[in-house]
C-alpha cells in the first residue's frame, strides 16, 4: 500500500519532485539577461501547478525559452523543466506562426529552393537592401549572417561521386545528414564519408529523409514535425533491419529525433533510439571496444577549443567527442566552459531576440578570444553560425577535424591486419 | 572507456577527490547528477564547529579527538595535516580562504545568527569571539532582492554592540532586472553585475550612500564563475567591505563548483555533467566497471571507484516507508530499523536520520552484504557517523574523507 502510493505519487517529467532551490534559474541562459522571461522554476514546475487547474495561467512568455535544456541537466531532483515548458507552450499557445516563422522553419523547403539558385540566394541574402527588407517586413534581424546556401546539394554530390562505391565495403552505416549537410555545408558529409569509409565501412542515404523537425518544433509547427517524424523513424527502421546503425553529426537533430520525438511528439522511437547516433560515439565504441583503431598523420598540428552545445550536454555526450578528439597526437584540445551560445537555432535570427541572443554568448565569445585557438569544435551546426559571426573564429565539427587529422591509408592498413589477427 | 579511478559525485567531495588523485597523476572520471549541495554553500566551511555535546569549539583539532568512535574523522588520520592539504587545495583551484584548522572564528549567517567555522571565503566577513571589528557598519541591500534579510541581519549585528544602517542601493540595469522580481536571486543579480563597467558604478554608488559608516557589509552576489569582480569591487570601496552570506542559491557556492571542475579538468580529469552512474559489475569483493545513464554501451571501467553521492539530498541514500538503502549497488547502510526512531519530534533537536549512511571500514572501503569491496571507497555525506547540522562539521568531512580516500587509493 504504501510502496504503491509512493509510485504512483510520479507525475510527468518528475514535476513533483521540484524542492524549489532555483538552481536551474542560475544556468539558464535567458534568465538574468532577459528580465521579461519569468525564468525556468516560474515558467516551469512552479507555473505547471496553476495551469493544472486552469489553462488561463499560461503565458506567452514560455516562448522566450529557448528550449536548450541547461536547467534539466542543472536540476539535482530530475525535473525535466524544459519538458515541461516546451509542453505547456504545445498544450495552451494558440496563436498561429508568423510567415517569419514558417519559413525559418521550414528548412527543408526553403533549403530545396535557395540550393537550386544558390549563387543568386547567397547574392541577395548577402545585400545590405536584402537584409534591411528581411529586418523590416519579415523581422529576421539584419546583423545576422545567412549560412551560406552550397551550390551542389550533399545528396546530389554523394548520388554521383559516392554511392557506386558504397557497397563494395563489407560493414555499413546509413547517415542521417540533416538540412545543414544537405543545404549548406556539403563538406562535412563529405569528410564523414571519407572517416566512415577508411573505417571500412559504406556509408548509405536513408530512403526518405526529412528536417528533423527541431525548428519545427521550436517555431510551433507541432503537426508538420510529427509527420516528418514519422517519415525518418520509418526510413531508420528500414535501415535499422538491415543492420545498419544510424550515424548523425548534429547533436541537435540526434537529441530531436532521440528524446523529442518522444518527450514531446508523443511518437515510439523505443526500437529505434539505440540505433540512431552521434558518429564520434559511434567511432569511439568501436575504438573502446577494440574492434577500431585509428591512424593520424605525423603533420597534422592545431589548437582547437571545445564548445559544448546545450543539446550535447543534455545527452551527456560530450565525453565521446572529446575523447575521440584527444586521440589525435597533434591536437592540442583545450575545453570551454559550458554554456550556451546564444543562438539556438532559428531563436537568434529573429528580430526580437538578437540582442537576447548575443548578450548570452557573450562569455562564451570573450572565452574563445582568450583561448588564443586556431578553431573552435563543436556538434553543433547553429552554434557553429553564431560563433562565426560573433568571434571570427571558424568552427569545425569534430568529424572534420577527424578527417582532416586522419592518416587514411595507414587507418585502412591497421584494420585490415586487425580482421586478419581476429580472424587467426 | 577506462580511467583509473571513477568518482561518482560532482560535489565537493567528489571533485576534492579527483583533483587529489588527478594532481598525483591518475587518469579520473567525476560523473556528477545536476548541481551539488555546493549552490547551498554558505562562503564559509566548518570543520567541527560544535562537540557531541553541543557545545561551540574552539579548537576543532583538539575537538576531533573527543567524537564518539563512529564519526569518520576517526578513519581519516591526521586531521589538522589534511585540513591544511584541503586549504591548499582550494587556493590552487582559486578559492581563496582565510582560517585554520587549530581556532575557529566565527561567520554571520543569512539570517544574523553567529556560528564557529573553519575557513571563510576571501572577503567574508569574519568574526573574533563575539565582536564585531566595527562600531557603526552601513548594511547595504541591493533593491529588490528579497533572498536577504536585512531587518535579521542588523539584529545579529546590534547584539554584538555595533550600530547599524541599513542602505538599499540600485542601479538602472538592476532596475530593469526588478521587471521579472521572483527571478532577483543572487546568481541572476551577479549575471547582471557582471562586467567591471557595471561594478565601477556599483562602487560609486555605494561609496555615495555609505554615509558615517566605518565598513559596510553587502550580500555575495558578485562573481559567479570567478572572484575577480567581487575583488574588484571591494578595492573600489573606500571603506573596509565585506560579503555577507545569502539565502541560496548561492553565488560563492556557484563560484567554487565551477573553479573546482575548472582545476578538475585543467589536470586532465574527465567531468560527467548531468549523468549518473546507475548500475555496477562486482565480481565477488571487486567492483569491475559502472554503467551511466547517458552513456548507454560505453562502461567506464577503473582500478578504484569512490562513491561521492551525498546524503539524501544528494540522492546518495534513500528512504521509503521502511528503509534506508545506497540506490546504485545496494550497499550496507547503517540506519534504525524502526521507522518511528528515524525523527525527533522537535525539528530543532538532533535527527537520527542526520547520521544514517553507508558502512565503511577503517581504510573507507564500502561494505555488501558484511563484504568489504575492495576497490569502492565511500567519502562525504554518504558516510555514516556524522550529524553535519548538530556537528557543524559538513564541509570538512566533504574534504578530509576524500583526501584519506585519494590517500588510500595512491597507497
Amino acid at each position: 500500500m504504501a510502496d504503491e502510493m509512493q509510485l504512483n505519487n510520479i507525475s510527468e517529467n518528475n514535476f513533483e519532485q521540484c524542492l524549489k532551490c532555483s538552481i536551474c534559474t542560475a544556468y539558464c541562459p535567458v534568465s538574468g539577461v532577459s528580465p521579461l522571461y519569468p525564468g525556468p522554476k516560474q515558467s516551469g514546475p512552479d507555473g505547471e501547478r496553476y495551469r493544472l487547474k486552469d489553462p488561463k495561467f499560461f503565458n506567452e512568455a514560455l516562448k522566450m525559452c529557448l528550449n536548450c535544456k541547461r536547467c534539466e541537466v542543472a536540476c539535482p531532483n530530475g525535473v525535466n523543466v524544459g519538458d515541461i515548458i516546451q509542453k505547456a507552450r504545445m498544450k495552451y499557445y494558440t496563436g498561429k506562426p508568423k510567415l517569419r516563422d514558417m519559413m525559418l522553419a521550414n528548412t527543408d523547403f526553403v533549403g530545396s529552393m535557395a540550393t537550386i539558385v544558390a549563387p543568386i540566394a547567397n547574392f541577395a541574402l548577402g545585400l545590405g537592401v536584402s537584409k534591411a527588407v528581411m529586418d523590416t517586413v519579415m523581422a529576421i534581424d539584419k546583423h545576422r549572417t545567412f549560412p551560406s546556401y552550397a551550390a551542389t546539394k550533399f545528396e546530389s554530390w554523394f548520388k554521383k561521386h559516392a554511392a557506386a562505391e558504397q557497397d563494395k565495403y563489407s560493414k555499413h552505416v546509413s547517415f542521417f545528414h540533416g538540412c545543414y549537410v544537405n543545404y549548406n555545408y556539403p563538406q562535412l558529409g563529405k569528410d564523414l564519408v571519407k572517416v566512415m569509409n577508411a573505417c571500412g565501412y559504406g556509408v548509405h542515404l536513408l530512403d526518405k529523409e526529412k528536417c528533423c523537425g527541431t525548428a519545427l518544433i521550436a517555431n510551433g509547427l507541432y503537426g508538420q514535425a510529427k509527420k516528418q517524424g514519422e517519415t525518418n523513424m520509418e526510413s531508420m527502421r528500414q535501415a535499422i533491419a538491415k543492420g545498419r546503425t544510424v550515424v548523425t553529426t548534429s547533436s541537435t537533430c540526434t537529441f530531436t529525433m532521440r528524446d523529442e520525438y518522444h518527450h514531446l511528439l508523443d511518437m515510439e522511437t523505443g526500437d529505434v533510439r539505440e540505433h540512431l547516433t552521434l558518429a564520434t560515439r559511434f567511432l569511439f565504441q568501436l575504438i573502446d571496444e577494440g574492434k577500431l583503431k585509428l591512424a593520424f598523420r605525423d603533420d597534422y598540428k592545431k589548437r582547437v577549443a571545445y564548445h559544448t552545445a546545450c543539446h550535447m550536454e543534455r545527452m551527456g555526450w560530450v565525453v565521446y567527442s572529446t575523447q575521440l578528439l584527444k586521440m589525435i597526437p597533434g591536437l592540442d584540445l583545450v575545453m570551454l566552459d559550458s554554456q550556451c551560445c546564444g543562438i539556438s537555432g532559428t531563436y537568434g535570427f529573429k528580430k526580437e531576440n538578437y540582442e537576447t541572443s548575443q548578450k548570452i554568448g557573450e562569455p562564451l565569445f570573450k572565452a574563445i578570444a582568450e583561448a588564443n585557438v586556431e578553431a573552435v569544435s563543436t556538434d553543433c551546426e547553429t552554434c557553429k553560425w553564431q560563433i562565426e559571426m560573433s568571434t571570427g573564429v571558424p568552427v569545425l565539427n569534430p568529424i572534420s577535424i577527424i578527417a582532416d587529422a586522419l592518416d587514411v591509408e595507414k587507418t585502412i592498413e591497421l584494420n585490415k591486419n586487425r580482421i586478419i589477427v581476429l580472424r587467426n | 572507456m577506462k580511467f583509473n579511478t571513477v568518482v561518482m559525485g560532482g560535489g565537493l567531495t567528489g571533485l576534492t577527490c579527483g583533483i587529489a588523485l588527478a594532481k598525483a597523476g591518475q587518469r579520473v572520471a567525476v560523473v556528477a547528477t545536476g548541481q551539488s549541495s555546493l549552490l547551498f554553500a554558505s562562503g564559509s566551511l566548518d570543520l567541527l564547529g560544535y562537540d557531541a555535546q553541543g557545545a561551540p569549539v574552539a579548537n576543532p583539532v583538539e575537538a576531533i579527538k573527543t567524537l564518539p568512535e563512529s564519526h569518520p574523522y576517526n578513519k581519516v588520520g591526521d586531521v589538522e595535516a589534511l585540513a591544511a592539504e584541503a586549504q591548499a587545495l582550494l587556493a590552487e583551484a582559486g578559492v581563496k580562504t582565510t582560517g585554520q584548522a587549530t581556532a575557529n572564528h566565527n561567520r554571520l549567517t543569512p539570517i544574523g545568527a553567529v556560528k564557529p567555522t573553519w575557513l571563510s571565503l576571501d572577503g567574508y566577513l569574519t568574526i573574533d569571539g563575539d565582536k564585531l571589528p566595527y562600531n557603526k557598519v552601513a548594511l547595504m541591500n541591493v533593491i529588490g532582492y528579497l533572498d536577504f534579510p536585512t531587518k535579521f541581519i542588523a539584529d545579529g549585528l546590534r547584539q554584538m554592540g555595533a550600530d547599524v544602517e541599513i542602505k538599499p542601493i540600485t542601479l538602472p540595469e538592476l532596475n530593469e532586472a526588478r521587471k521579472s522580481p521572483t527571478e532577483m536571486r543572487a546568481t541572476n543579480i551577479a549575471k547582471v553585475l557582471g562586467n567591471e563597467d557595471i561594478v565601477l558604478r556599483l562602487a560609486a554608488e555605494i561609496n555615495a550612500k555609505a554615509g558615517d559608516a566605518e565598513a559596510i557589509l553587502l550580500p555575495a552576489v558578485l562573481g559567479i564563475k570567478e572572484d575577480v569582480l567581487a575583488q574588484l569591487l571591494k578595492k573600489q570601496v573606500s571603506k573596509p567591505m565585506h560579503y555577507v552570506a545569502t539565502i541560496p542559491p548561492s553565488v560563492p557556492g556557484a563560484r567554487m563548483q565551477a573553479l573546482l571542475r575548472k582545476r578538475f579538468e585543467a589536470l586532465g580529469g574527465t567531468f560527467l555533467n548531468g549523468d549518473k552512474v546507475v548500475a555496477g559489475e562486482l565480481a565477488g569483493d571487486t567492483l569491475k566497471s559502472v554503467e551511466t545513464e547517458k552513456l548507454v554501451g560505453t562502461k567506464l571501467e577503473a582500478e578504484n571507484y569512490v562513491l561521492a553521492t551525498g546524503s539524501f539530498m544528494g540522492r546518495g541514500l534513500v528512504s521509503d516507508y521502511e528503509k534506508v538503502y545506497e540506490p546504485v549497488f545496494g550497499l550496507d547502510v547503517d540506519y534504525i530499523a524502526e521507522r518511528p526512531e528515524w525523527t525527533h519530534d522537535n525539528v530543532f533537536e538532533a535527527q537520527p536520520y542526520m547520521e544514517f549512511g553507508v558502512k565503511t571500514d577503517a581504510q573507507l572501503h564500502v561494505m555488501k552484504d558484511g563484504n568489504v569491496i575492495n576497490n569502492v571507497y565511500a567519502a562525504g555525506q554518504v558516510l555514516s557517523g556524522n550529524n553535519k547540522v548538530k556537528l557543524a562539521s559538513g564541509e570538512g568531512v566533504d574534504m578530509l574523507t576524500a583526501l584519506a580516500v585519494a590517500k588510500n587509493i595512491l597507497k
